[in-house]
C-alpha cells in the first residue's frame, strides 16, 4: 500500500440512491459500518423514471411491513394477460386473494420510493450525499493486483475500504474497469413508458379493484407492432403506468422508433379505454437489461462489487418484468459479503467473493438459472385454452414470488396438474406439449 | 466582518403541476435552495474571505425545512455555520411575515455588519423580503447588487455596483445594510464532496419561534383572487413551407414590418 492510503474516509461508498444503494448503505450502517451514499441527483429518487411493480416479498424482511410505512401505491390483486391482434384480444385474468396477504406486489412510483428508502439509510446512520457525480474510481496496485479505493468527483476524492456500484443499467463504474463489457443489443430492451394521471374512482371502476388494490396488464402481441417486447398497464393510486418494452435489435430491423410504436399502443382500441380521459404528467426511456443469467457479469473486484442493474439484474419472463427485487436482493447478498470481508480484513476480490456465494444462494441467482432456460414460456398463445383450475394454480404460483427460489415453470405447472379437480389425460398431453416446448 | 445570508429552502417550480384554471400544485416538487439564493451565498463567501469574516446562514420557514439533507445543502455552499427558525406556524407566511421573523432573528445573531440575499426567491419571487427586512431593521436596504467589496483604506463601509436601468452605479455604502443580488451577479460554487462532508460537521443553531421578539405585522393581507397570467397577444401567423426560399422571403419581409429587422 502507498503511504498516500492512510485512512479511509468512510468503509464503505455507495453510488447510486435507487433501491439497490439505499438497501446496501442501509444494511451496511446496521453493522455499524461507516458509510456514505454518493447519489447524482439533487435527492434520491430524483433521476428516476416513474416507477413499476416491486415484489415485496424481500424488501419485506428487511424493513418489516413496509407495504403500510413506504409511500407505496397499490397492492396489485389482479394480474391479466392479454394477447393483442389488431382487433381483438385475448385475456387471461388472475385476481386471487393468496396475491394480497401478505403482500406479494405492490405499484411504487420511484420519486416517492426512492426518497424514503434514502430516509431510512439516513436513520440508520448513512451520510446521504446528493447532487454529486462520480467521475471515476480510484485505483491502486497492491501485492494483492489492482484495487479499488475510493471515487473521484470533480476535484475531490473519497477513500473507502469498500466501493458498491449502484449506478443503474448503463453503469458507468462497472464498465470503466471492464467488469461489464457493452452488452450486445439482442440483451438490451428500451423501455418507453409515461404516467397517465386519472382520478381515483376512474381507476378503481376501470380495472374493478378497491381501497389499495391494484391491477397489473401484461400485454403482448400487435400492441409492439410484431416487435420483440411487450407491454404493461398497472395502477398506481391516482395514476397509471403505461408503457411498452421493445428488443433493441429488433426495433432497429423493423426501421420504427420506439415513440412510434408507444404512440400506436396507447391509441390502440383495447388500451384506449383504460386510458380515455387521461393526462400524461410524466414522460420517459430507460434502457432494460433483459438477458437474465447471460448478463449477471463479473460482480466482483478488489475493492468493489456491483449491484442491482448495474449488475445486470432484471427478469423478463414475458409475464413479470422484474428488477426492484432482484436489486434489493442483491443488496441483502453485498452487505452480508461486504460486512463478512471487512470483518475478515479481506477487501480483495478473494474476501467479497462472499457476495458472489451469497447472492448464488438467493433467490435473485435461482430465479435468474430458471428464467434463463425458459423464458419466454408463457408468451405461448396455446395456453390461452386455459384450464380453470390448472391456469390459476400455475398462474398463482407464477405470480407469487414469496421469496423462496423459484422452480422450473415445468415443476410449477406438473405440481398444478397434481392439485387439479381436471386430471384427465388429454389435459396432460396438451399441457405437456406446452411445456416441453420450453 | 458578520456576514448573514438570508436564503429559501423552496420548492422547485419545475415540478409544479399547473392545472387548466391555473391553479399551481407543488406537492410534488423537490425542496431546494431557491434558485438565485446561491449567488448570494457566493458572493457572502467572497466577501468574508477578503475581510477575514463570518458567514451564517439565515432561513425561516415551516418545520419541514430542518432535514439532514437541507442543512447540507445549503452548509456545503460557503458558509461557516447556520441558524433556522423552523415552525409550523410559519408554513405560508407571507414575505411581510417572513421578514418580521429574519428581522428578530438578525438582532439575535447580533452584531450583524451586512445581510446578503438572492433577488427573490424561485417560488413566490415577489421580490419583498430583502427590503421588508431592511425597513424592519432600521436599516439602508439595496436591491439589484451585482457587485459588493469592502472600501478602500482608510474609508469605512462598502463599495457596491447595482445594475439599474439607467447602467451601473457604483456606491459607496455604510454599514449595517441589507444587499439583494442581482440573480447573475456571480458564478456559484458546485458543492464537492468535502464540501459536504465538512458542511455536516458545521454547527447548527436552532432558534425557537416563541422566543424570539417578532413584531406582530402591522396589516395582514387577504387574497381576493387569483388569476393565472394573461397570453402575451401574438399575430401567429404561419408561412407555407413548400418553396423554401419563398416562405425565407416572406418570412423575412414580415419581420421587417413589424420592426423585428
Amino acid at each position: 500500500m502507498s503511504s498516500a492510503a492512510a485512512e479511509p474516509d468512510f468503509d464503505v461508498i455507495v453510488v447510486g440512491g435507487g433501491p439497490a444503494g439505499s438497501v446496501t448503505a442501509y444494511l451496511l450502517a446496521q453493522q455499524g459500518l461507516s458509510v456514505v451514499l454518493i447519489e447524482r441527483g439533487e435527492a434520491p429518487g430524483a433521476k428516476n423514471l416513474s416507477g413499476g411493480v416491486l415484489y415485496g416479498r424481500v424488501l419485506d424482511e428487511v424493513f418489516p411491513g413496509f407495504a403500510q410505512s413506504a409511500p407505496v401505491e397499490r397492492r396489485i390483486t389482479r394480474h391479466v394477460t392479454t394477447f393483442l391482434t389488431g382487433d381483438s384480444s385475448v385475456s387471461l385474468d388472475y385476481a386471487g386473494g393468496p396475491l394480497a396477504e401478505p403482500v406479494n406486489a405492490v405499484t411504487v412510483l420511484r420519486a416517492r420510493f426512492d426518497p424514503w428508502l434514502a430516509e431510512r439509510a439516513e436513520e440508520a446512520g448513512v451520510f446521504l450525499m446528493p447532487g454529486v457525480r462520480v467521475d471515476s474510481l480510484l485505483r491502486e496496485d497492491t501485492p494483492a493486483g489492482p484495487q479499488v479505493v475510493g471515487v473521484r468527483a470533480g476535484d475531490d476524492e473519497l477513500r473507502a475500504r469498500v466501493v458498491v456500484a449502484a449506478d443503474g443499467v448503463n453503469s458507468f463504474l462497472a464498465r470503466s474497469i471492464g467488469l461489464r463489457p457493452q452488452p450486445p443489443t439482442h440483451h438490451l430492451a428500451v423501455g418507453v413508458k409515461a404516467v397517465v394521471s386519472l382520478p381515483r374512482t376512474v381507476i378503481e371502476d376501470r380495472f374493478a379493484v378497491s381501497g389499495d388494490q391494484g391491477a397489473a396488464h401484461a400485454i403482448v402481441g400487435d400492441c409492439t407492432l410484431g416487435i420483440g417486447g411487450g407491454g404493461f398497464l398497472y395502477t398506481n393510486t391516482e395514476s397509471l403506468s403505461v408503457g411498452v418494452v421493445l428488443r433493441l435489435d429488433d426495433l432497429v430491423k423493423h426501421g420504427r422508433t420506439a415513440a412510434e410504436v408507444f404512440e400506436h399502443y396507447l391509441s390502440h382500441p383495447v388500451l384506449e379505454p383504460y386510458l380515455r380521459g387521461g393526462e400524461i404528467v410524466e414522460y420517459g426511456s430507460h434502457l432494460v437489461a433483459e438477458g437474465g443469467l447471460e448478463m449477471l457479469g463479473q460482480i466482483v473486484t478488489g475493492g468493489m462489487v456491483v449491484v442491482g442493474e448495474a449488475a445486470g439484474l432484471t427478469i423478463n419472463s414475458g409475464l413479470t418484468v422484474r428488477g426492484m427485487d432482484l436489486a434489493i436482493g442483491s443488496a441483502v447478498a453485498a452487505a452480508k459479503g461486504i460486512g463478512e470481508a471487512i470483518a475478515a480484513q479481506d477487501v480483495t476480490a478473494t474476501g467479497l467473493a462472499a457476495y458472489r456465494r451469497h447472492l448464488d444462494e438467493s433467490f435473485v441467482v435461482k430465479d435468474l438459472r430458471t428464467y434463463a432456460r425458459a423464458p419466454k414460456f408463457l408468451e405461448r398463445p396455446r395456453m390461452y385454452g386455459a384450464y380453470g383450475e390448472l391456469a390459476a394454480g400455475l398462474f398463482r404460483d407464477v405470480f407469487r414470488l414469496d421469496g423462496s427460489p423459484r422452480k422450473h415453470l415445468a415443476a410449477v405447472a406438473r405440481d398444478s396438474f397434481r392439485r387439479s379437480a381436471v386430471s384427465v389425460r388429454d389435459l396432460v398431453s396438451d399441457g405437456w406439449a406446452g411445456v416441453r416446448a420450453l | 466582518m458578520k456576514i448573514v445570508v438570508a436564503y429559501k429552502w423552496a420548492p422547485n417550480p419545475q415540478d409544479a403541476d399547473v392545472a387548466a384554471d391555473g391553479s399551481v400544485d407543488l406537492g410534488r416538487a423537490k425542496w431546494a435552495v431557491s434558485e438565485y439564493d446561491p449567488v448570494a451565498l457566493e458572493l457572502a463567501r467572497q466577501l468574508a474571505d477578503a475581510t477575514g469574516g463570518e458567514v451564517i446562514g439565515l432561513t425561516v420557514g415551516a418545520a419541514g425545512i430542518d432535514t439532514p439533507l437541507a442543512r447540507k445543502a445549503a452548509l456545503s455552499r460557503g458558509l461557516d455555520r447556520l441558524v433556522l427558525v423552523a415552525d409550523d406556524a410559519l408554513d405560508g407566511a407571507d414575505g411581510t411575515r417572513v421578514a418580521a421573523v429574519l428581522a428578530a432573528a438578525v438582532r439575535g445573531i447580533g452584531d450583524v455588519d451586512v445581510v446578503l440575499a438572492g433577488d427573490s426567491s424561485v417560488d413566490v419571487a415577489a421580490g419583498q423580503v430583502a427590503l421588508t427586512l431592511a425597513g424592519t431593521l432600521g436599516w439602508l436596504g439595496l436591491a439589484a447588487v451585482s457587485a459588493v467589496r469592502v472600501a478602500d483604506a482608510g474609508t469605512a463601509g462598502l463599495v457596491v455596483e447595482r445594475e439599474l436601468p439607467a447602467g451601473t452605479a457604483v456606491v459607496s455604502v455604510p454599514t449595517p445594510v441589507v444587499l439583494a443580488a442581482t440573480a447573475d451577479a456571480v458564478v456559484p460554487r458546485v458543492a464537492g464532496m468535502k464540501d459536504i462532508l465538512a458542511a455536516a460537521k458545521k454547527p447548527v443553531e436552532v432558534l425557537s419561534l416563541a422566543e424570539l421578539s417578532v413584531a406582530e405585522p402591522g396589516a395582514v393581507l387577504t387574497t381576493l383572487a387569483t388569476a393565472k397570467p394573461g397570453g402575451a397577444e401574438r399575430t401567429a401567423r404561419i408561412f407555407d413551407g413548400s418553396d423554401a426560399a419563398a416562405a425565407a422571403t416572406e418570412l423575412v419581409g414580415a419581420l421587417r414590418q413589424s420592426g423585428a429587422l
